[in-house]
C-alpha cells in the first residue's frame, strides 16, 4: 500500500480533474451496519459534493447496478457474501463495465484471499476492521488512477470506448463458456457453441462435483442484450453455486430456480437442463427446466431422447418442485445436450431441422468421440440450413462413456 | 407484425400470422398493449397463423400474463399448431398458461 503522504498528495490532485463530481461509489456488502457507517464517516466529501455511495447486498444485486447504472465509477466489495460473493463479481465486473476500478474489503491476514483478488484485477484493497482514514486514502487513490485511465482513452478512437451493446452481450456471454474440458479414463466431454449474429443467450457448463462426479448443464435464456447477458451470468454463477453444495440435480433446479425468480423482473427465464454424471457406474441422474430433451446415441448409431420428467423454464414461478430422473450409460453411449438452434434451424424452405434429422445423423454415422458427435451435429445443421441465415445459437454438449 | 382483432363477450381475440421471435416481439408486444383495453374481461392469442415462436416470443406471452393477472384479466393462447404446442409443451409454458382448442373455446372460457 502507499502510504499516507502519496495518497494525500493524490487525493488532491483528484479534485483538479475535469471530473463532474460527484464521483459515484457503490459499496458491496451484506452487513446492514456498513451503509450508515460510510454515510456518516464519509459525510465531508458526501456533503461537498464530492462523493455519492450507492449500495447492494450482493455480487448479483452489484452486477445489475452496474448494468443500469454506467455511471458508477467504482466499487468497493466484501468478499464473504450470500448468492455471489467479491470474488465472483470481481471477475465478472470488466464484462459489464471495464472502465471500473475494485477495491476488496478482507479480513485482516486473509493473503490467499487478497491474491485472488488482485489477481482477478482488484486494484487495491482494505481490512477488516475498517479503518475509515486508510479507505478515505485508498478510494482516493483509487479514483485518481481511473481519472488517468480514462484520459488516456479519451485521446483514443471513442468507438473503442463506447462499444455496441450486443459486442458487450456477446463477450459477456463468451466470457463465460468454458473451452478447456476435463480428461478422465471412463469418459469424455466436449461441448462448443455457435454464436447467431444476433447474439442468442445459450450457455453450458461442465462442473467437477465431489467424488469424480461430473456436473453437466446446458442452458438458453430467453432474450438477447446486455440485460439478458447479466441474468445468463447470474442463472450460471447460481447454477454453479448450487450444484457444487447439492447432489440432486432436482433440488438444485428447485433452489436456482427460486434464486432465479427473487431478482427477475423482467420475466426472462431461461431453460437448463441439468444432470450429474457418475463415471464409475455411467449413472446420470438429472432434471429438466423446460429444455429440449437430451439424446442418448448408442454405439450402433440408434438413439432415444431421454423420458421427460416434465419442469418448467427457471425464473417463471416460484417454489415449483423439478422431478428427478435418471439412466444408466453403457460404454459406448453417447448423451448429447443441445439447444433449439439445433432442432429449430431453418433451410430456405422455412423448414425446421428437428429431431427427425438429428437421430438420423448417427444412424449413418455413429459417434466415434464426444468432439466428433458435436461436430457432425454442426455440420448436419450447416448443410440443412445452406445460405439461410443462423438466428439462434447452435450449443452441443456431449458425453461419451469410454470404459468403466 | 400485423395482428387483427376481434372483441366477443368482452374478450379480445387476437390473431396474429407468421413467426414470433427476437426480430419482432418487442413489436408484438406494443401492438399488443395498444388494443388491450381496460374494458376486456379477457384477452386471447389465437395462434391458428404462427409456424413458429423463439423463447423472445414465449416472454413476451410472460410478460402479458404478468400484466393482464394484475388487471385481473384473463388469459389465454389458442389454436396452437402442433409445433408451437410442442414449443409449450418442453418449455413448461403449458402449466402456466391457459391453452384453449379455439378461439371460440377461448371466448367461452375467458368471457
Amino acid at each position: 500500500m502507499a502510504s499516507k503522504e502519496r495518497s494525500r498528495r493524490s487525493d488532491k490532485e483528484g479534485q483538479e480533474q475535469g471530473h463532474t463530481y460527484p464521483y459515484k461509489i457503490l459499496v458491496v456488502d451484506d452487513e446492514p451496519d456498513l451503509q450508515p457507517l460510510i454515510l456518516q464517516r464519509m459525510r465531508r466529501p458526501i456533503r461537498s459534493g464530492k462523493y455519492e455511495f450507492v449500495f447492494a447486498q450482493n455480487g448479483i444485486e452489484a452486477l445489475q447496478r452496474l448494468a443500469a447504472e454506467p455511471d458508477i465509477d467504482m466499487v468497493v466489495s466484501d468478499i464473504n457474501m450470500p448468492q455471489m460473493d467479491g470474488l465472483t463479481l470481481l471477475e465478472q465486473i470488466p464484462s459489464v463495465n471495464p472502465n471500473i476500478r475494485s477495491v476488496i474489503i478482507s479480513a485482516y491476514g486473509d493473503m490467499q484471499n487478497i491474491r485472488t483478488a488482485m489477481n482477478r484485477g482488484a486494484f487495491d484493497f482494505v481490512t477488516k476492521p475498517l479503518d475509515f482514514k486508510d479507505l478515505r486514502h485508498t478510494i482516493a487513490r483509487t479514483l485518481r488512477n481511473l481519472v488517468e485511465w480514462r484520459e488516456a482513452l479519451a485521446s483514443r478512437d471513442q468507438l473503442v470506448v463506447l462499444q455496441n451493446e450486443l459486442d458487450v452481450a456477446s463477450k459477456i456471454q463468451q466470457s463465460i463458456l468454458p473451452t478447456e474440458f476435463p480428461r478422465h479414463e471412463n469418459y469424455e466431454v466436449h461441448a462448443s457453441m455457435e454464436p447467431a449474429r444476433n447474439v442468442g443467450g445459450d450457455f453450458y457448463d461442465i462442473l467437477m462435483l465431489e467424488r469424480d462426479h461430473v456436473g453437466l448443464a446446458i442452458a438458453d435464456v430467453s432474450d438477447k442484450g446486455v440485460p439478458a447477458s447479466l441474468f445468463m451470468m447470474s442463472s450460471r454463477t447460481l447454477l454453479k453455486g448450487t450444484a457444487i453444495g447439492l447432489p440432486q440435480p432436482g433440488m438444485v433446479l428447485t433452489d436456482v430456480n427460486d434464486l432465479l425468480y427473487e431478482e427477475n423482473e423482467t420475466a426472462m427465464f431461461v431453460t437448463v437442463f441439468y444432470a450429474v454424471y457418475s463415471p464409475m457406474t455411467g449413472k446420470l441422474d438429472y432434471a429438466n427446466g423446460g429444455h429440449n430433451p437430451p439424446l442418448v446415441i448408442h454405439a450402433d448409431g440408434s438413439s432415444e431422447f431421454i423420458p421427460p420428467v416434465g419442469g418448467i423454464a427457471l425464473g417463471i414461478a416460484r417454489g415449483i418442485p423439478f422431478a428427478q430422473g435418471s439412466l444408466t450409460l453403457q460404454t459406448g453411449d453417447t448423451l448429447l445436450l443441445y439447444t433449439d438452434g439445433v432442432t429449430e434451424a431453418m433451410n430456405a424452405e422455412s423448414e425446421e431441422f428437428g429431431a427427425e434429422r438429428l437421430q438420423a445423423i448417427f444412424l449413418e454415422n455413429p459417434p466415434t468421440s464426444a468432439q466428433a458427435t458435436n461436430d457432425a451435429v454442426f455440420a448436419a445443421v450447416h448443410a440443412f440450413a445452406g445460405d439461410t441465415p443462423q438466428s439462434d445459437d447452435i450449443t452441443c454438449l456431449s458425453i461419451s462413456r469410454t470404459s468403466g | 407484425m400485423e395482428i387483427n382483432t376481434e372483441r366477443t363477450d368482452g374478450v379480445l381475440v387476437i390473431n396474429a400470422e407468421g413467426r414470433i421471435d427476437g426480430s419482432n416481439s418487442a413489436q408484438f408486444l406494443e401492438s399488443i398493449q395498444a388494443v388491450v383495453s381496460d374494458d376486456d374481461n379477457g384477452v386471447a392469442l389465437d395462434f391458428g397463423g404462427i409456424n413458429y415462436i423463439s423463447s423472445a416470443g414465449l416472454r413476451v406471452i410472460l410478460l402479458l400474463a404478468k400484466e393482464l393477472r394484475q388487471k385481473q384479466t384473463g388469459f389465454g393462447v389458442c389454436s396452437l399448431s402442433s409445433s408451437v404446442k410442442e414449443i409449450f409443451t418442453i418449455s413448461g409454458f403449458d402449466q402456466i398458461i391457459s391453452i384453449f382448442d379455439s378461439g371460440a373455446d377461448a371466448v367461452g372460457a375467458l368471457k
